[in-house]
């Protein structure tokens, strides 16, 4: 009993935190969505599901995909890292992976605009080198743009927590492995990866959830139709003024990320049982 | 000694508040609005009334920029805060219309000089609401269609020759649709008035009646069509980073931006604009003093010397090719013809008489939106 | 680890190479892109490169009224002072999460998320309204705070995951040999989760740098902070001035990464001996 006590004394500064600076405003705002000119009623529901089906499809579409890649990019990272065999190279990946870590989100938008474009910097680099003519070149700033800006943004972040997580496991059944004859890839897969899979799930979900949250990328790189729910939200507040429907996505959006958390954190509930 | 030193302390204390008073000054918009402040006309006020301090707070570019000083108003009425903490504002004409309904500002313009030299409508009534006496127009912009000459020499002079031109140059137009700024909603604004099949003039002046909207289908299934042929810009800045790329030929855009963008080096200087008829909106943007204001005193100064004609004719309209916001032939005789004649350089005084509109109404605004939202996909 | 073992190894250079190249394009390309921007007088179509060189953006930006060094400083204050806040209220709360029972585990884990899981364009207007009427406006404790509630979920889901992922019986070791509760958690359980702790007081410390919204509400007029500069040239296609304070930021943080690197490292291989 006083275990419990105590672990709630630790949690409730933090938690009060939460709950006073985030929670309770949330809640004030949030319940506009449940209010259609003062009553109670679902009209913004309605209206959301009519209007952006699509773009809710869309955005969990996109987020899944790019988390995926970000997971794989992110293992390799860290696997080689762990396992590279010459320091050179370990070394030379490690200054190179990290740096859009650092990159405010606003201005990946910009950059990657000006770097993916059709006549941006990336195609123009292909074509002087002579690896593409200027009639292939094609523009990248759609769904694909999103896409490779959240991989290129959250990679580092998601290789930092796993790289790190895979240099503090016990190298001593990798080494045994290695003399057995393992290959490099399946000792990353079948006793590295599972050593630090709650450290990649964790840092997947929080690359997720910003994601979810993030609205200058979508503004920036592809604001057509369909979109991103956080371009949705931006346009009926600015254009509108319309707070329900806009709260109304909110809630669907913290319904999504909550949901993938919400399942990772039963599994890793059973498994501490 | 010692104690008049103390004495002489105490004095410049005790003046100090009284003088070095700060004047808060919020803007929406992009970057030269930011500019123009820091740059021009917070210097200038200064000099003006030495002992005074103005520091600009810029909130961003197009309605997301206006939308957060109506929220930062709407928090501090909901705190029942007794002094407001920005004296002057600088918001998009949309969002006057609110502010005054929910009476946040001050009506000041009888106060000062200068407000007799404004004369344009848009002061009277921003989009449907009546705001006269609360708002000073800081400048008007327009949109327009810009292009590249190499790409297209003969530019069209009317929405159908333009719908004309896109659809037999495939993804060569561009706009940015309707969620990435003002210059894509003004785009399908004068799309409607000019194929809405209703009365153009009633959705610029009301009233609002329910089945003017059902008028539209015919034109948003036109438009629909035009878009598949169209290429979609990220935002008002995606259009013109695409224009000046030479991955489209033409598109909308805010002609202050156009210019800024060529002052910037961003755009080639050989760009062009184009207003077609019958028409594309422009709005003013508008100085709004807060009734809570802390410096309201000052707030006036301020407003009064920025619409100077003085004022507007060396920082608006020499320094930073805006329209006036006051009454044009007053700033036109501050100047010389060459530096006037800037502004109207692509697009005549004749043509803005002519072709620039006002933005409909705002339930008519909003009722084209959701009906873009829902047709255009 | 040990160098080549034959002249072969070289080869091996050759799809490094090239890995590592590709990578480094996707990786500085834009990077470059931007720091050609800082610099650029003008820069269009079809040019793969600037026209004309120049600072005038730098001057623009560092202009005494620009408020670029008054900005960089407070945005420093706030994201070190984020930091440390957001670690003391994590470490307890990720130890308790990871290590103790308690009830609700999993609501109070989700409760930290919501900050980062609901788009916040609509609440900030009511945390603007709660901090004005407590007078927390416009204070730097009051962007500080802010800034933790968005900084804590990293925090505290970081904390947790490097918590549990501790041996236990390393734990129970040090207390078998007579070490009490609290030194055990300062000399065994806290160094070892010290990687996780330090990878996300970077995250923390980016977020707090990054953040424009709460900044805006809670920070502006009197307190600005650099997002706020770099929002409007940003989202207005400004490139220069938007490429120049991108930089600004970016200094800070890579300074900060080297500081806690050292910090980590010099703690992990003290410990190599034991």
């Amino acid at each position: 009993m006083s275990r419990r006590l105590l672990g709630l004394a630790l949690v409730f500064p933090a938690l009060a935190v939460i709950a006073s600076l985030f929670i309770l405003p949330l809640i004030m705002s949030a319940v506009g969505a449940f209010q259609v000119e003062g009553a109670f009623g679902w009209g913004n529901f309605i209206k959301t599901f009519d209007l952006y089906t699509k773009d809710i499809l869309f955005t969990v579409v996109i987020i899944v995909l790019s988390t995926v890649l970000i997971g794989i990019a992110s293992i390799a990272i860290g696997g080689y890292l762990t396992l590279g065999e010459h320091p050179v190279a370990v070394a030379i990946l490690r200054w190179l992976y990290r740096w859009p870590m650092f990159i405010p989100f606003i201005v990946v938008g910009q950059i990657l605009r000006t770097f993916l474009a059709k006549n941006g910097m990336m195609n123009n680099t292909f074509v002087s080198l002579g690896l593409m003519t200027p009639l292939d070149a094609q523009s990248f700033l759609d769904w694909r743009g999103i896409v490779i800006a959240f991989v290129w943004k959250q990679t580092p972040f998601v290789a930092l927590l796993v790289a790190g997580a895979m240099a503090s496991i016990n190298r001593d059944t990798i080494e045994a492995a290695r003399n057995l004859g393992a290959s490099k890839l399946r000792v990353l897969l079948e006793i590295v990866v599972p050593q630090v899979a709650v450290t990649l799930t964790v840092g997947l979900i929080l690359s997720f959830v910003t994601m979810m949250s993030v609205l200058s990328v979508p503004l920036m790189i592809n604001a057509q139709s369909p979109t991103m729910l956080t371009a949705d939200i931006a346009f009926r507040v600015n254009s509108y003024g319309d707070y329900g429907v806009a709260n109304a996505l909110g809630l669907i959006s913290l319904v999504l990320a909550s949901s993938v958390a919400w399942i990772y954190l039963r599994i890793s509930l059973k498994e501490r049982a | 000694m010692k104690r008049m030193s103390y004495a002489a302390f105490a004095a410049v204390f005790a003046v100090l508040p009284a003088h070095a008073a700060e004047l808060t000054v919020a803007t929406a918009g992009d970057q030269n609005m930011v500019d123009y402040i820091n740059q021009y006309l917070g210097p200038l006020f200064e000099k003006t009334y030495p002992g005074n301090t103005v520091r600009a707070v810029g909130t961003g570019p197009g309605d997301a920029g206006s939308q957060k000083i109506l929220e930062r108003f709407d928090a501090q009425a909901a705190a029942k805060s007794e002094k407001w903490d920005v004296d002057v504002a600088v918001v998009h004409e949309k969002f006057v219309g609110p502010m005054v309904t929910k009476n946040y500002l001050d009506k000041y313009r009888g106060d000062i000089e200068t407000g007799k030299l404004v004369t344009r409508n848009n002061a009277k009534m921003a989009l449907g609401t009546n705001v006269e006496g609360y708002v000073m127009p800081m400048f008007n912009s327009q949109t327009a269609i810009a292009y590249n000459p190499a790409l297209v020499p003969n530019p069209p002079k009317s929405y159908s020759e333009l719908a004309a031109w896109a659809k037999a140059h495939p993804k060569q137009f561009g706009y940015n649709g309707i969620k990435g700024g003002a210059s894509g909603v003004s785009f399908v604004m004068g799309w409607i008035y000019a194929f809405g099949g209703g009365d153009a003039n009633t959705l610029m002046n009301g009233p609002f009646k329910e089945e003017e909207t059902k008028k539209w289908d015919a034109a948003f299934k036109s438009l629909a069509d035009f878009t598949t042929n169209a290429t979609l810009t990220p935002g008002n800045a995606g259009t013109l980073d695409l224009l000046s790329r030479g991955e489209i030929a033409m598109g909308p855009v805010w002609v202050d931006m156009f210019y800024s963008w060529q002052a910037n080096g961003q755009l080639p200087p050989t760009m062009k604009l184009v207003l077609p008829a019958p028409g594309m909106p422009g709005q003013p943007m508008h100085y709004v003093v807060p009734e809570k204001a802390a410096q309201k005193d000052l707030a006036e100064k301020f407003i009064a010397l920025a619409t100077s004609p003085k004022v507007q004719a060396e920082g608006i309209v020499k320094r930073f090719n805006w329209y006036p916001g006051i009454d044009a032939d007053k700033v036109k005789a501050e100047l010389d013809d060459a530096t006037w004649n800037k502004l109207f350089v692509d697009i005549s005084p004749a043509d803005l008489a002519a072709k620039g509109k006002p933005f409909p109404i705002a339930p008519y605004n909003n009722a084209i939106l959701e009906a873009y939202e829902k047709s255009v996909k | 680890m040990t160098g080549p073992r034959n002249p072969l190894a070289a080869l091996w250079w050759v799809p490094r190479g090239i890995i590592f190249g590709l990578m480094a394009f996707f990786i500085f390309g834009p990077l470059f892109n931007m720091l050609l921007w800082t610099v650029a007088e003008k820069w269009y179509f079809p040019y793969s490169f600037p026209l004309e060189y120049g600072f005038s953006s730098w001057a623009k930006v560092f202009a005494p009224r620009g408020g670029a060094v008054e900005s960089l400083v407070n945005s420093l204050i706030v994201a070190l002072l984020t930091v440390v806040v957001s670690l003391a209220l994590a470490i307890p709360a990720g130890y308790a999460l990871a290590r103790l029972k308690l009830p609700l585990r999993s609501v109070i884990l989700l409760a930290f998320l919501i900050p980062q899981a609901f788009p916040n364009l609509t609440v900030y207007v009511n945390i603007a309204r709660i901090f004005y009427e407590i007078g927390l406006n416009g204070t730097i404790p009051g962007v500080v705070l802010v800034h933790v509630s968005h900084g804590l979920v990293y925090a505290v889901w970081i904390a947790t995951a490097a918590f549990s992922a501790i041996d236990v019986e390393l734990e129970q070791a040090a207390r078998n040999i007579g070490a009490g509760p609290l030194r055990t958690f300062r000399d065994v359980t806290l160094p070892l989760a010290a990687p996780g702790l330090m990878a996300s007081a970077i995250f923390v410390f980016l977020e707090s740098l990054d953040e424009f919204t709460g900044s805006y509400f809670v920070g502006a007029p009197d307190v600005n902070m650099l997002p706020l500069l770099l929002y409007t040239a940003g989202a207005g296609g400004n490139y220069q001035i938007a490429s120049i304070t991108a930089l600004l930021l970016l200094v800070p943080s890579l300074v900060f990464m080297l500081m806690v690197e050292r910090f980590l490292k010099a703690d992990v291989l003290s410990r190599v001996g034991h």
